[in-house]
């Protein structure tokens, strides 16, 4: 039984891998309430798929990943703001056009035979690979991003809560969505060196589907979103180890668990309807 | 006293032509006005271009202070996870959005909820409260800003006759503390009850005491054909007048 | 990379591996432009992107069971479109979230699965980017066979698609059986879709079924307009990314999509300063 706990604690490689997932688990499990709140899935999805010709180049270019990481999400989300404000074609899109095109050069970039093959890490995590300066990279990333969420709680409360009536309380509610989607951008380049492009989501997105509507205020919301994904992480990780999977996809398996699980205990305990809507 | 509120020549829109133009009034510290008007009529405009949320394309507004705002209860979200008491100290950020709410500001908050007869509900969750006590948590909200004039939007619209009751007395409190109180409403009849009246369609139509605007040809201005009138009667029974309501789906 | 020099055109044409290539991208030009027109009408492209990535799993479990891959996308695609439809009705995924986690949990499932099936990383490339220098003949008759089933579900359909978009909430007013008529819709996008996966994998359909689609909205004034102009862009998208891609010795599927990303941002800088106008009798 102690080997069981302390395999993946022996070596240098599960240990970065470790804390890198706690690391995640404590900046996106909170961030997971308000991307829920403020309906932050679809662009949480395309700043995770538009970066990966960063990611690509960076891996190419033998820089660190973070960087590349960084440096696509910039890009991404200014293709998908121009796209987007073409009102002959709506948003949904052109930010397909967006990630198709972003997809496209990434494994445009990655496939060529004289190419080193680390797009799969890529697109879907490696948390196995982290090394000491990424974790402590991410871990002032991550720093970062919790104290803006801190500095930024009261506001993110009251327009999440009435975005109409926050311009008359001395708040200006553009810009503090645009401070949330900031601190998107980073936790996603945070993430996603951990989970990978295509599964980066889940750590955004599932931690608030499984605390789910049942919690008082936001600070319990973000503290037991921090635990979801934290354990979930943990619990990844650990099944990695022992069941030999590939450890970013484990990880997501587990979120994905935990928000069914989340997601049904809610169903047993409210089977009526969905939350009331303010109409 | 001096005016609390004073507006000249005003025109707003959201861009292209002004939806409201050529309003111009003034009232009082201390005083009510309700303003009347059917949906569109740029009743919620003329309260946008008092809290400076549109750049007025013409006109003066000068107030006292920044004006609070009390939507209808309707338009917040019920599934937030916020209690009464976190609504109403929402009212103290203006200014410190960026640090944690003060002692101070809590105590406030708490007086706020008691004034508006919650005394006991701080903690119960926004979405569980019947629809006259979410009205009067954002009145409580608007308190804690400590604002010289309440913009109220059709504050007693669905209300319980008991939330109602205790809206109403709080206007009086208010009044009586020096506030200025602008009330959008649709109730024509309870318009007599305050001290100016200033009807809007699209423009001003008028404004004055109840007594002297609310007559049959500002009415019938104001609302076109939304209202159902009933003629002056023998004895002196004034016009009496009630408008359409029509309710946003 | 060395730049080798411009081959021959017709090059494309001498080896049955980029004639059957050709012959594919023109048959899934068809599917594609005539469906993605209705697609970009309707905001359909999220979907299209994730009805292809869902199928990633299914294909990986076939090819681990030595089950037709092609029939285990139909049916993931299949059960993907009714969950869509019904789950739409209700409106219990604001923002997206339910939908992108079930993408995750997709592609997770595919890739674990893919490390006990595949003994490289390269089967997983091909599942997710396509493989059009490798199809088989089958390959081939399947895009046919999606090509008649565009155009004659759009003959069939069209108009009524056409409606719904106008006015979804409008439609059975009319006599249009709105749900009827969405529904169809998915099953036949994601049907096709299928036909896709060999040439540009889960993660590409968008670039042949939305992108193309994309382009020809910024040009066209009329839905037929519309379904021609999209047929035309992706057919010479396709052709070109195709001989692109063997200049430059490059992934075909990847080509295409960044060619066609690169013609959506040129038309759409282009045409902003003379815009085309709506559609008539359709939103814009």
């Amino acid at each position: 039984m102690i080997d069981f706990l302390t395999g993946p604690l022996e070596s240098g490689i599960d240990r970065r891998a470790l804390l890198e997932v706690v690391l995640l688990g404590l900046l996106c499990g909170p961030l997971s309430f308000w991307v829920r709140s403020f309906r932050l899935a679809y662009p949480s999805e395309s700043l995770a798929h538009g970066l990966l010709p960063g990611l690509v180049l960076a891996s190419l270019a033998g820089a660190p990943l973070i960087v590349g990481a960084a440096g696509g999400v910039a890009v991404a989300a200014v293709a998908v703001a121009i796209a987007s404000r073409d009102r002959r074609i709506g948003s949904d899109t052109a930010t397909a056009v967006v990630v198709s095109g972003a997809f496209g050069l990434g494994g445009l970039l990655a496939l060529r035979p004289d190419a080193p093959a680390r797009l799969e890490e890529l697109l879907f995590g490696d948390p196995l690979g982290v090394s000491a300066a990424d974790l402590a990279a991410a871990g002032a990333l991550a720093l970062a991003g919790g104290a803006a969420l801190a500095v930024l709680h009261r506001p993110l409360t009251a327009v999440a809560f009435d975005a109409g009536g926050a311009g008359a309380l001395g708040l200006r509610p553009g810009r503090v969505r645009l401070a949330l989607l900031l601190v998107l951008a980073t936790a996603v380049a945070v993430a996603v060196q951990g989970l990978g492009s295509l599964l980066v989501l889940a750590v955004l997105v599932a931690p608030a589907m499984a605390v789910g509507d049942r919690v008082r205020s936001p600070g319990r919301a973000m503290a037991a979103g921090a635990a979801v994904a934290v354990g979930a992480g943990v619990v990844g990780l650990y099944s990695s180890f022992h069941l030999g999977g590939a450890a970013g996809a484990s990880v997501a398996l587990a979120l994905c668990a935990a928000a069914a699980g989340g997601a049904a205990l809610g169903r047993l305990r409210r089977p009526a309807a969905p939350p009331p809507r303010a109409a | 006293m001096s005016a609390a509120l004073a507006v000249e020549g005003l025109s707003a829109g959201y861009g292209g032509d002004p939806v409201l133009t050529g309003v111009s009034f003034a009232a009082e510290a201390g005083s009510t006005v309700c303003v009347l008007g059917p949906n569109g009529g740029g009743k919620t405009t003329l309260f946008r271009a008092l809290l400076g949320q549109l750049p007025h394309t013409e006109g003066d507004i000068r107030l006292q202070g920044h004006p609070a705002h009390v939507a209808q209860a309707a338009h917040a979200r019920l599934d937030f996870p916020v209690s009464a008491l976190d609504v109403a100290l929402m009212g103290s950020l203006a200014g410190r959005w960026w640090l944690p709410a003060r002692r101070s500001d809590r105590e406030r908050a708490r007086a706020a909820v008691e004034r508006v007869g919650l005394a006991g509900l701080e903690h119960t969750p926004y979405g569980a409260l019947s629809g006259g006590q979410r009205q009067r948590v954002l009145i409580a909200r608007a308190l804690v800003q400590d604002a010289q004039v309440l913009l109220l939007d059709e504050p007693l619209a669905g209300v319980d006759p008991a939330s109602a009751e205790t809206i109403t007395a709080l206007f009086a409190d208010l009044r009586a503390e020096g506030r200025t109180l602008l009330v959008s409403s649709h109730d024509v009849e309870g318009a007599r009850a305050f001290d100016s009246v200033l009807c809007l369609n699209r423009g001003q139509v008028a404004f004055g005491p109840p007594a002297e605007v609310l007559d049959a040809r500002v009415l019938e201005a104001t609302y076109g054909h939304e209202l159902i009138v009933i003629p002056a009667g023998e004895g002196g029974r004034p016009v009496r007048a009630v408008a359409v309501q029509h309710h946003e789906h | 990379m060395g730049l080798a020099a411009l081959p021959d055109p017709l090059y494309l044409l001498e080896l049955r591996s980029t004639r059957l290539a050709v012959a594919e991208l023109l048959l899934l030009a068809v599917a594609g432009g005539v469906l993605g027109a209705y697609v970009v009408l309707r905001r359909l492209a999220f979907y299209t992107h994730a009805v292809g990535t869902a199928t990633f799993p299914g294909v990986v479990l076939a090819e681990a069971a030595s089950f037709s891959p092609r029939l285990a996308a139909l049916a993931v695609a299949g059960a993907y479109a009714t969950g869509v439809e019904r789950a739409g009705r209700s409106g219990r995924d604001p923002g997206g979230a339910a939908t992108g986690l079930m993408l995750v949990l997709a592609l997770a499932t595919g890739t674990i699965l893919a490390s006990d099936v595949f003994q490289s990383g390269a089967g997983v490339d091909r599942l997710l980017f396509g493989s059009a220098i490798a199809l088989s003949d089958a390959d081939v008759a399947v895009a046919a066979a999606a090509a008649v089933i565009a155009l004659a579900s759009a003959l069939l359909l069209g108009r009524a698609w056409s409606a719904v978009a106008f006015d979804p909430e409008g439609a059975p007013a009319l006599g249009v059986p709105g749900r009827r008529a969405d529904l169809a819709l998915l099953l036949v996008v994601g049907a096709t879709a299928v036909a896709a996966l060999p040439a540009v994998g889960s993660l590409l359909v968008t670039s042949l079924f939305v992108v193309p689609a994309a382009v020809a909205r910024l040009l066209t004034r009329s839905v037929p307009g519309l379904v021609a102009a999209s047929v035309g862009v992706a057919a010479a998208q396709g052709l070109l990314g195709l001989y692109g891609a063997l200049w430059l010795d490059v992934p075909p599927g990847p080509a295409i999509a960044v060619l066609g990303a690169a013609v959506y941002v040129l038309t759409a800088a282009t045409t902003a300063l003379a815009p085309a106008g709506s559609l008539r009798g359709v939103a814009a």
